[in-house]
């Protein structure tokens, strides 16, 4: 299996004033392809602080990470921009979509950086769309979908660069219960299809129905066990 | 991120605050209005005015008298008394860069003709006049010089008087009379002059025209003038014409004051630099509307960062660059002043086009003034986008997603 996260020895150091905080005390695992993993821990175990240096959007204060092999310690600002841009799907706990932007026009947004051509764009954003059943919800907008249709909407749009991983934080924090239960099961299904997965969370219903659970606690792993989601 | 997907980001932001954007467009708006309107105007109203004083005449000197002031022995001397037919003519034969002197005098008042009466001012003058101001007869003759030699009764119509008393009529042959306080004076009509429009000083068509010496024996009874219109031989000679009525006035005067010599060269640069001054004045006061706009755009567009912290944390995390917040941003920014003048162009125009038709002159609405007006929008908000974006490109992705 291909190595697609290698983390090791990764440690946050933040400067409130005087007093310094560790965020991250020597955090080290590994993730291979078309893994389904969770993240799980309370607030304040360190894991916003993983999520964001596992999205490239901070680095640590020492340790390495490896994305497919690339040791982003060292990589500039637009490096960094452009792994997130080729090899990560964010999906946000509240969306982050354009509100004046159409389904089809938001899922389009990472292909525009990518400096894709406006006709392929829109016909990746057009397929992926359709694989998380938004087909006939194209050109609206979001204030005109459910919260369930925004997080697929969101998901189309994490997937529609082929990223190497999708990093999820807190995907279905907003959601209900049922709403939830379908985007996880939504997950699963693009995991088993072949995307890798991880999920941040600090609910552990939803870890469960992932794979592997990592457990995070002040800046720790404390526990690396297989999820329920094995059998799906 | 290319320029297409930046305007149309930029577009969507901007309808999203259609009332913001508008109120911050204002400023821009006004500027470039004021800016294309002011030079619209001014520059229809300089040719103008130069076409008037060309108007006049050519190679036009115009003397006067000006009273002055006695200091100390001297006593004040009114040069009004000094200026005759007999100065005229003296002038005319001892100044060897003058071809002609034209006195004339002028006065006013109430023209009858039948049921129709018009309050007119009344040249008098002689026959000279109608060649030193190129001025045309369209029916009938000018003033003959046996008209002023004889006084005779005969009036030549400016060709807007003819058309208020007279309309479609043939005023030739016919009789006027002519008011002045509680005199009454006859006239024949004897000719009417081509139209010459609207001239600087004065409409030449609205008034009439009368042997000179009717005016001065019969109406005014007086021996004095009240202008010499002297005409240079040529243009080369104006400036040398101008001296010699100097030195000729100031040896019959015994003093420099008292009279003022006004060459139609003069009047032109002068016509020219108050038109100048004005612009620029004016100008001025676009330009500082240009800068308010520029900095309500730029406070709008600091605002517009700040509100959408979070979406600029987005588009970080889907791979956004510094430079594609750049130039979303620098672009956004240019749409919004660039609508704006836009816009102000349009209201420039039709400030342009409302004031020349109220006034009496063409607006002359010049593209290289629209394009200059339109680039200088551009241009501020290019300068006042620069830092609003400089700030959204380089916000941290992590503090701007957390960014409640």
């Amino acid at each position: 299996m291909s190595l697609v996260i290698e983390a090791r020895d990764l440690r946050k150091i933040y400067h409130m004033g005087e007093e310094e905080v560790h965020a991250l005390r020597g955090v080290s695992f590994k993730v291979v392809k078309q893994e389904f993993i969770s993240i799980m821990g309370p607030s304040g175990s360190g894991k916003s602080t993983l999520l964001h240096i596992l999205g490239c959007l901070d680095r640590p204060t020492s340790g390495e990470l490896l994305i497919e092999g690339q040791n982003i310690q060292k990589a500039t600002g637009n490096q960094l921009a452009e792994i997130r841009n080729r090899r990560i799907g964010f999906v946000f706990q509240n969306f982050n979509l354009l509100p004046k932007a159409t389904a089809l026009e938001n899922v389009e947004l990472p292909l525009i950086y990518a400096g894709v051509r406006r006709r392929e764009r829109r016909e990746r954003a057009e397929v992926v769309l359709e694989r998380v059943g938004l087909a006939d919800r194209m050109a609206h907008r979001p204030p005109e979908l459910s919260g369930g249709q925004r997080q697929r909407v969101a998901i189309a749009r994490a997937m529609v660069t082929e990223p190497t991983f999708i990093l999820a934080d807190e995907p279905t924090g907003a959601l209900d219960s049922k709403t939830s239960a379908q985007i996880m099961e939504l997950f699963a299904e693009l995991n088993a299809e072949g995307n890798t997965i991880l999920i941040i969370t600090h609910d552990p219903t939803v870890a469960k129905q992932t794979k592997r659970i990592i457990h995070l606690l002040d800046g720790q792993i404390i526990k690396d066990t297989a999820g329920d989601g094995v059998s799906a | 991120m290319n320029l297409a997907e930046a305007i149309r980001s930029a577009v969507w932001s901007l309808q999203s605050n259609k009332l913001r954007s508008f109120l911050s467009m204002l400023g821009i708006i006004i500027g470039v209005a004021a800016v294309v309107g002011i030079v619209s105007i001014g520059l229809g109203a300089q040719a103008s005015v130069l076409d008037r004083v060309s108007a006049l005449g050519s190679n036009l000197i115009m003397i006067s008298p000006a009273p002055t002031l006695g200091r100390g022995a001297s006593v004040s001397t009114d040069a009004r008394e000094v200026f005759t037919v007999e100065l005229a003519q003296y002038m005319e034969e001892r100044a060897p860069s003058m071809k002609r002197v034209v006195p004339q005098v002028q006065t006013s008042g109430l023209l009858l003709y039948e049921g129709t009466n018009l309050r007119a001012s009344m040249v008098g003058t002689t026959p000279a006049y109608k060649d030193v101001t190129n001025y045309e007869v369209r029916a009938g003759r000018f003033l003959h010089e046996l008209d002023v030699d004889q006084s005779t009764p005969v009036m030549v119509l400016g060709s807007r008087a003819a058309e208020r008393l007279f309309g479609e009529a043939d005023p030739l042959g016919e009789q006027l009379t002519f008011v002045v306080g509680d005199r009454r004076y006859s006239f024949t009509v004897v000719g009417v002059m081509e139209s010459k429009g609207q001239v600087f000083m004065g409409n030449y068509d609205s008034q009439v025209y009368v042997p000179l010496s009717f005016v001065m024996e019969r109406i005014l009874r007086t021996n004095t003038v009240s202008t010499l219109m002297a005409q240079a031989v040529s243009a080369a000679e104006a400036g040398a014409a101008v001296q010699q009525a100097e030195f000729l006035l100031a040896s019959r005067l015994g003093t420099t004051d008292g009279f003022t010599i006004t060459s139609q060269d003069e009047m032109l640069e002068t016509m020219g630099e108050v038109a100048f001054t004005l612009q620029l004045m004016l100008g001025a006061i676009g330009g500082i509307s240009l800068l308010v706009g520029g900095i309500g755009v730029m406070n709008i567009m600091l605002v517009s960062v700040s509100e959408r912290t979070r979406e600029i944390g987005t588009r970080k995390a889907l791979g956004a660059k510094y430079r594609d917040l750049l130039l979303q941003f620098l672009v956004e920014s240019l749409v919004l002043s660039t609508s704006g003048g836009a816009l102000g162009l349009i209201l420039g125009a039709l400030i342009a086009n409302a004031v020349s038709r109220f006034g009496d002159w063409p607006a002359s609405i010049e593209l290289p003034a629209l394009a200059v007006a339109f680039g200088f929008s551009a241009l501020v908000g290019l300068v006042a986008g620069v830092y609003p974006a400089m700030q959204a490109a380089k916000l941290d992705p992590v503090v701007a997603l957390s960014y409640e």
